[in-house]
């Protein structure tokens, strides 16, 4: 048996190619070109799907790109839409959200329990005894939800693309044809997208027996593929609108960012299902679905017909139906009177039964319940919206077309804050008020005649045109004619209910007047409880019909009402696309390959990647920090720094420059020394600190912290703005590479390579000089940060590994081993030094970590300055002290972050903590109350463990210095 | 993404510019009260409407002030700062004339 | 099946009464006015009536009742933050969560789910030790776990996470739940109702009046109301409130933004948040991922939907669960946060006689629910702020006593 009729002029199938498949564990053969939906449909099978809720049985509804009752998966994939997802050689498909398969699923019990599911049920029940509620959420979860995701899903990369073009026509229906048509011939460079594998739109199967229309699609297609400057994309839909007329459109392959100067969006309107008992039934289906059926697919919906209609609309299904050799029962029409024109005047002469004032009181199951055996009629009181019941006949068929009219499908226009009023002429929302360069036409404008449709179309593309400056002459403005294509209440209320309105959350008007009563009388509120439109179909076909149930029972008119807000996406849109390729770019030095190469762990710092430490085989990490910085302390180590950030501040003004956003004095610093640099916020708090080396009067080299450095330059950018002082700033982080060889060993090293003087006499602490090191000119600074024996050099990014390289040779002898960034971090805490960042956090002031010596107050200005002064009159909180843990110590090691206890309050914290192999001490830094801060003072920390460890709190540096005698130490 | 017109570089993707907050001047910090300084480093003109604001130009380090409405998101005008200090003072001295 | 559902099923007409009356004009005065009818005013209006005895209440919304951002947020309920005074404070709006569908009478489906914050970094790991620590101090159940404890409770979160952010750690918040959001506004709404306090939908405060540094009435599109006291409730428009009564203020409105995928099977049973990645995650009863990110980072009063928001997020969330590939996302939306330069809310009296602000929600507005309302009622009825919000208040900011909560924000969820 088979649905499947001889081939439609302009079918979407490849009759040669057959295509095998299973579901539900039954072999099917489709064509190529199929649906799932369409191939299982020409095999008669009706039960495609389950309904969330209630598990009743559903086959095709709209067959529109959102007919989410038939969801799918295939063992790897999950809820795939049936009616959207072609059919591919070998699927085997199943329903999802079922238990034991879609015709038998043990969950359609919940069908006939539904009473006890009254709207919002879930927050009435279940919450008391509050021990039990974990049990129940359980089931609810279970019984929730659809597909199963399958986490051996592979990862989809997709990629994207920008796109621009003068015109983005939205749809590719008569209308929006026309429209590109149009906007191209004045010269425009039109892309137009139809999320349809063909374009056409209506034209494709809304026929009603014209033969003619065929040729005419024909002929505007010609005319668009044709033209140069029109591109034309199928299966390809509008996402979302986004500001400046961002438009992603998602295709198989990934998404196109389109941004157009104009866009025109003439994308059609949503058949929507009037409401009666049992509209859900398989079987049932809208007039346009029928015809998708037909036309796309040459699938018949049904062998014996009734088609419901509240519009002229359903006349022409009639006609479809018939001309595809489907029996016509009869036509049913909600509105009294001789509706349907021609259509229902050709309908007569073939002898086709029209029931005017009548409705489908109920479709009547099989008893199987996988189809319809007949439908109730009675009629229908057109003003009142009641069924008169009292005589109703049933007429046996197997299906039923349904056409009571249409809601725009104008979520674009409403993302892009178009203005939209009720017009009572269309029974629909349409724009009154549209934003700069965005235009609608044809059925979301509420235009419905072919004819007219390609005249808004023709206006619409006038209307861009004088937008993007042409000088057109304005085109006349249609407006709608004849009776409504929507029928103003296409509702038949039923005291048994099962009426649905919508189909993906199975609410029934009863949910809704419920609702009412309960309080959730307004449009938002009643969404909120009774989930219309939140399930994945986002209300296209419940939205609207919400809104007039809505009206009704408050008795007001539908534009006081409202609609819900529009929010992206048009269609549910996967994360893949979205996703795309990731991106995570991150800086490597130029020494990156070497450290690499000699086992270096890598940790993240900002965006660069950075030598940590360089683990020895089975030494762990500790073990490879202490001796690592043990190599510093008795030989000579060295580090890549060249992540450093690295700024010149150059012209008269640098100093100046300087002393503005610095704490610190630079006016006076002296040509070839460096100084200490601390960076405020307005409010005082520290953001960073660093080096400033006068390299020149008008020069200063700033080196900085590497994961604060972007963000540092910028603000020094900034205040420059502001300032308008006479310098200029460079960011040469990348320009230069940077190392620091320190320990007893550096100088004997660095000397083998350089003819520069480094006694500690003509090359003291803290100054710069400017020499050949290895063949290359370096800039060559005494910093005393992980050691008083310490040279960093700043050579050329592009020369740092032939520096670098040449300095480890020469260091062999000397026992010089690389250090990573983790034994910097413990060096600098044997030497003292605070880091921000790390013994700061984002409210931590100078004075809480003694850098009061590093804030020069008497300067007319520096950022910061004025609420230091008012800290400054302030009791401080909190302090921050060096400590030592006793000198046998071997218990359970206080981490950082870990809290200093004082009785049962939290008196501070541990902010750096390590054992120092070299010092052979517990050493650290802890913020404690005031009170604590004196050198001898005790105070406890609490370890993971709980228990307490006693800290002392000392001086710094927390060994004897190496040089002492030196001056500038 | 919306697009914002650097002064320096034209029109470029919103993914390009940092917002630096409000431009804001401060009050003359020797004579200002503590609570008038703590207000201007705390506080901020949080109503919707139009406002002065620093924007940057990331791949090209661009500071500009961007005049823009914040209930509507609409960029009216955008300008170095130094570009508007040197045109005011060009008016207040035409005027002068 | 509970057999409170009986009753739906036997009686002929719906048995359910309204949740709250519908009313239209609000009288000449009274002794409160709370601007918002968000879950913080309809809980504050509940708990002047409940534990104070205040009855003569109006609640202005001017949309909808929880329209704002107690229907706008991702419904995470925790207390795992940074100072002892924060931890304390959303400590005790747990504990009033906990209990409160019982309270209420209405299912609020708080799932408690564990919460885990993945580190990422070692920066990371330390910040992580510092709420464990300060949380374990006050007794609220935080600990840092390891990558073997996070894979075990959810197999099938890619812990290298593409091999760009391998996960370290994590902290591990065992209370932290999810909540039915709308329900809380609907259940502290019926509560409130039901005590007599007055809440009108679709009325917006136009002006406030002020006279000698005290309030007098508020001036709205239906009417004037005279009152000495009134409260802002209104995340996301607290500035234009405050300008009405020319009280200046931190806050800055940013909008945040958040997602939700089709309905699927449950599988993640944990909140799942991550710094590095700006993600957090829940699956909500209903199967759907709701997902979050960070803060938008300009100031706008919109709650417009962004591309690039949604970009970031999908990339991220793909490197922790690449298998999400061809899941669908189905709406993404916006609400309008009420940042404040510490990350603390701003709550309590004002320089300006009975106008309290209850503000700077910023992210973390909706777990604060109960115990807000709580604490501002009690603010209102002894015109003084408990002990709880002290360090809340507005003027922490001229005092320069900013709370600590800043270190732990980078994804305050």
């Amino acid at each position: 048996m088979s649905f499947r009729i001889p081939k439609q002029a302009r079918e979407w199938l490849n009759r040669d190619k057959k295509i095998n498949f299973t579901f539900e564990g039954e072999t099917f053969t489709g064509f190529e070109g199929d649906t799932i939906s369409s191939a299982l449909w020409a095999a008669e099978q009706k039960v495609l799907g389950r309904s969330f809720k209630y598990h009743r049985p559903r086959g095709v509804l709209s067959l529109a790109n959102h007919d989410i009752n038939v969801m799918l998966t295939d063992g790897t994939d999950t809820n795939m839409r049936g009616d959207i997802v072609e059919l591919k050689e070998g699927m085997s498909l199943n329903a999802v959200n079922t238990i034991g398969g879609v015709k038998k699923d043990k969950n359609s019990y919940i069908d006939s329990i539904s009473p006890l599911l009254p709207v919002g049920f879930y927050y009435k029940a279940f919450h008391t005894p509050r021990r039990l509620f974990p049990f129940w959420e359980n089931i609810i979860r279970k019984a929730a939800g659809l597909g199963v995701v399958n986490f051996n899903y592979p990862r989809i990369l997709k990629r994207k693309q920008h796109a621009h073009c003068d015109l983005l026509v939205i749809g590719a229906g008569p209308t929006g044809l026309t429209a590109a048509y149009e906007a191209a011939q004045a010269g425009l460079e039109v892309t137009i997208i139809d999320e349809n594998r063909h374009a056409g739109g209506s034209l494709g199967y809304n026929r009603a027996g014209d033969k003619a229309s065929v040729e005419y699609l024909d002929d505007l297609l010609n005319k668009v593929v044709r033209h140069p400057k029109i591109t034309l994309r199928t299966d390809a839909y509008a996402a979302g609108y986004y500001p400046d007329h961002l438009i992603p459109v998602v295709e198989a392959g990934g998404i196109t960012k389109f941004r157009a100067k104009a866009v025109i969006v003439a994308s059609g309107a949503f058949e929507q299902p009037p409401v009666f008992r049992y509209n859900d039934l398989p079987g049932v289906m809208l007039g346009s679905a029928a015809q998708r059926l037909i036309y796309r697919y040459s699938v018949k919906p049904f062998n014996n017909g009734i088609v419901v209609t509240a519009n002229d609309y359903g006349y022409r299904v009639a006609i479809d139906l018939l001309d595809a050799g489907t029996k016509v029962v009869a036509v049913v029409d909600l509105r009294s009177g001789s509706n349907g024109g021609l259509h229902a005047a050709e309908l007569y002469r073939r002898g086709i039964k029209i029931y005017p004032g009548h409705c489908v009181y109920e479709a009547l199951a099989t008893s199987d319940k996988s189809s319809v055996r007949g439908a109730v009629i009675c009629a229908y009181d057109d003003k009142e919206n009641i069924a008169l019941a009292a005589n109703k006949f049933t007429l046996e068929c197997d299906g039923i077309a349904m056409s009571a009219g249409w809601a725009p499908a104008a979520a674009l226009l409403y993302q892009a804050g178009t203005g939209m009023q009720f017009d009572y002429g269309v029974q629909q929302f349409v724009p009154n008020r549209l934003p700069e360069g965005v235009f609608a036409a044809g059925k979301v404008n509420g235009i419905y005649d072919l004819d007219q449709r390609m005249r808004d179309g023709i206006r619409a593309a006038s209307d861009a045109l004088r937008h993007l400056g042409h000088s057109v002459a304005p085109y006349a403005i249609e407006k709608h004619n004849g009776p409504s294509p929507s029928h103003a209440y296409p509702m038949v209320p039923h005291a048994k209910g099962k009426n649905f309105v919508d189909f993906d959350e199975d609410i029934q008007i009863k949910d809704f007047e419920n609702a009412a009563k309960e309080g959730f009388d307004n449009i938002e509120l009643m969404k909120r409880f009774t989930t219309v439109g939140m399930g994945p179909s986002q209300g296209k076909h419940s939205n609207m019909n919400a809104i007039r149930i809505l009206a009704k029972i408050r008795s007001l008119p539908v534009e006081k009402i409202g609609t819900t807000t529009s929010r992206p996406f048009f269609h549910p849109t996967p994360i893949g696309h979205l996703g795309g390729r990731g991106f995570h770019p991150h800086r490597l030095t130029a020494i990156h390959d070497w450290h690499q190469a000699h086992g270096a762990v890598f940790t993240d710092i900002g965006a660069w990647k950075r030598a940590a430490y360089y683990p020895a085989a089975n030494h762990s990490k500790e073990d490879a920090i202490q001796a690592e910085a043990m190599a510093v302390r008795k030989s000579a180590g060295i580090i890549d720094a060249s992540s450093f950030g690295k700024i010149e501040i150059y012209g008269p003004d640098a100093a100046e420059f300087l002393e503005r956003f610095f704490t610190g004095s630079y006016i006076s610093q002296k040509v070839g020394s460096c100084r200490y640099v601390l960076l405020l916020d307005e409010s005082g708090v520290v953001v960073d600190d660093g080096i400033a080396s006068r390299l020149a009067t008008d020069l200063f080299y700033l080196s900085i912290g590497t994961s604060n450095a972007a963000a540092v330059y910028r603000e020094m950018q900034r205040s420059q703005q502001e300032w308008q002082l006479n310098i200029a700033l460079v960011n040469v982080t990348g320009a230069y590479g940077a190392m620091n060889i320190a320990g007893p060993s550096a100088r004997e090293i660095l000397a083998s390579l350089t003819d520069l003087d480094l006694s500690y006499e003509s090359f003291p602490i803290s100054h710069i000089q400017e020499a050949v090191v290895a063949g290359v000119e370096a800039r060559v600074i005494r910093v005393a940060f992980v050691s008083d024996m310490a040279y960093e050099l700043h050579v050329p990014m592009a020369q740092s590994q032939h520096v670098w390289n040449a300095l480890i040779e020469a260091g062999k002898k000397h026992g010089l081993r690389p250090f990573g960034s983790d034994t910097q971090r413990l060096l600098r805490l044997e030497m003292g030094h605070h880091m921000p960042g790390i013994d700061t956090d984002g409210l931590t002031n100078p004075f809480e970590i003694g850098a009061e010596w590093a804030i020069k107050m008497d300067k007319p200005y520096f950022i910061g300055q004025r609420s230091l002064s008012i800290l400054a009159k302030r009791p401080l909180r909190k302090q921050l002290v060096p400590f030592v843990l006793a000198s046998n110590f071997n218990a359970d090691m206080p981490m950082e972050c870990n809290l200093v206890i004082d009785g049962n309050e939290i008196a501070g914290r541990v902010t750096s903590i390590s054992y120092s192999k070299f010092i052979d001490r517990c050493i650290g830094f802890a913020f404690v109350t005031p009170a604590k801060k004196a050198v001898g003072s005790e105070f406890q920390i609490r370890t993971d463990s709980g228990s307490l460890v006693t800290a002392t709190v000392v001086e710094t540096p927390f060994f004897k210095n190496q040089i002492k005698s030196q001056k500038g130490a | 993404m919306k697009l914002l017109t650097c002064p320096v570089n034209g029109t470029r993707p919103l993914s390009e510019f940092i917002f630096g907050g409000e431009y804001r001047q401060a009050p003359e910090q020797n004579s200002c009260t503590d609570a008038e300084w703590a207000a201007y480093v705390h506080n901020r003109h949080g109503a919707p409407g139009d406002k002065k604001e620093w924007w940057y130009h990331s791949p090209s380090g661009t500071w500009f002030i961007a005049e823009r409405n914040t209930l509507t998101d609409k960029v009216s005008s955008t300008y170095l700062l130094s570009q508007k200090n040197l045109n005011e003072e060009k008016a207040a001295q035409e005027a002068g004339k | 099946m509970p057999l409170r559902l009986l009753k739906y099923a036997l009686k002929k007409e719906h048995p359910a009464p309204r949740f709250f009356k519908s009313l239209e004009t609000p009288k000449k005065s009274y002794d409160v006015v709370i601007i918002g009818g968000g879950g913080h005013g309809l809980a504050a209006a509940y708990y002047l009536a409940k534990d104070h005895g205040i009855t003569n209440v109006a609640v202005l919304e001017k949309g909808y009742i929880g329209g704002g951002n107690t229907g706008r947020n991702t419904a995470i309920v925790r207390s795992n933050y940074l100072t002892p005074e924060g931890v304390n404070f959303y400590d005790a709006s747990v504990k009033i969560y906990e209990g409160l569908s019982e309270e209420l009478d209405l299912n609020l489906f708080y799932s408690t789910r564990g919460h885990f914050t993945l580190a990422h970094t070692e920066s990371a790991m330390r910040t992580m030790r510092w709420r464990a620590e300060v949380n374990k101090h006050v007794g609220v159940d935080s600990v840092v776990v390891g990558p073997d404890e996070i894979a075990k409770a959810c197999p099938e979160l890619d812990m290298s996470c593409s091999g760009q952010a391998p996960i370290l750690g994590a902290l591990f918040h065992a209370p932290g739940s999810i909540a039915r959001h709308d329900g809380v506004a609907w259940g502290y709404a019926r509560g409130a109702d039901r005590y007599g306090a007055e809440i009108f939908q679709n009325t917006e405060v136009l002006s406030i009046d002020v006279k000698n540094g005290k309030v007098c009435g508020v001036k709205t599109n239906k009417g004037y109301i005279e009152t000495k006291q009134v409260l802002s409730a209104v995340a996301g428009f607290t500035p234009r409130i405050t300008e009405m009564v020319d009280l200046e203020t931190p806050i800055v409105i940013h909008p945040l933004q958040a997602c939700v995928t089709e309905p699927m099977k449950p599988w993640l049973n944990n909140i799942l948040v991550s710094g590095s990645l700006h993600v957090y995650v829940s699956q909500s009863s209903r199967g759907e991922l709701v997902m979050g990110s960070s803060l938008d980072p300009y100031e706008v009063h919109q709650t417009r939907s962004t591309l690039d928001f949604v970009e970031g997020l999908t990339s991220h969330m793909l490197d922790m669960f690449p298998f999400l590939s061809n899941v669908k996302i189905v709406r993404q939306w916006g609400g309008m946060a009420d940042m404040t330069p510490d990350f603390a809310p701003i709550m309590g009296k004002t320089p300006i006689e009975g106008f309290y602000l209850d503000a700077g929600w910023g992210t973390w507005g909706f777990k604060a629910t109960p115990i807000s309302g709580k604490t501002m009622a009690a603010t209102i009825a002894n015109d003084s702020a408990p002990d709880l919000i002290h360090s809340f208040r507005l003027s922490r900011f001229e005092d320069y006593e900013l709370t600590g909560e800043k270190g732990a924000a980078s994804v305050g969820h």
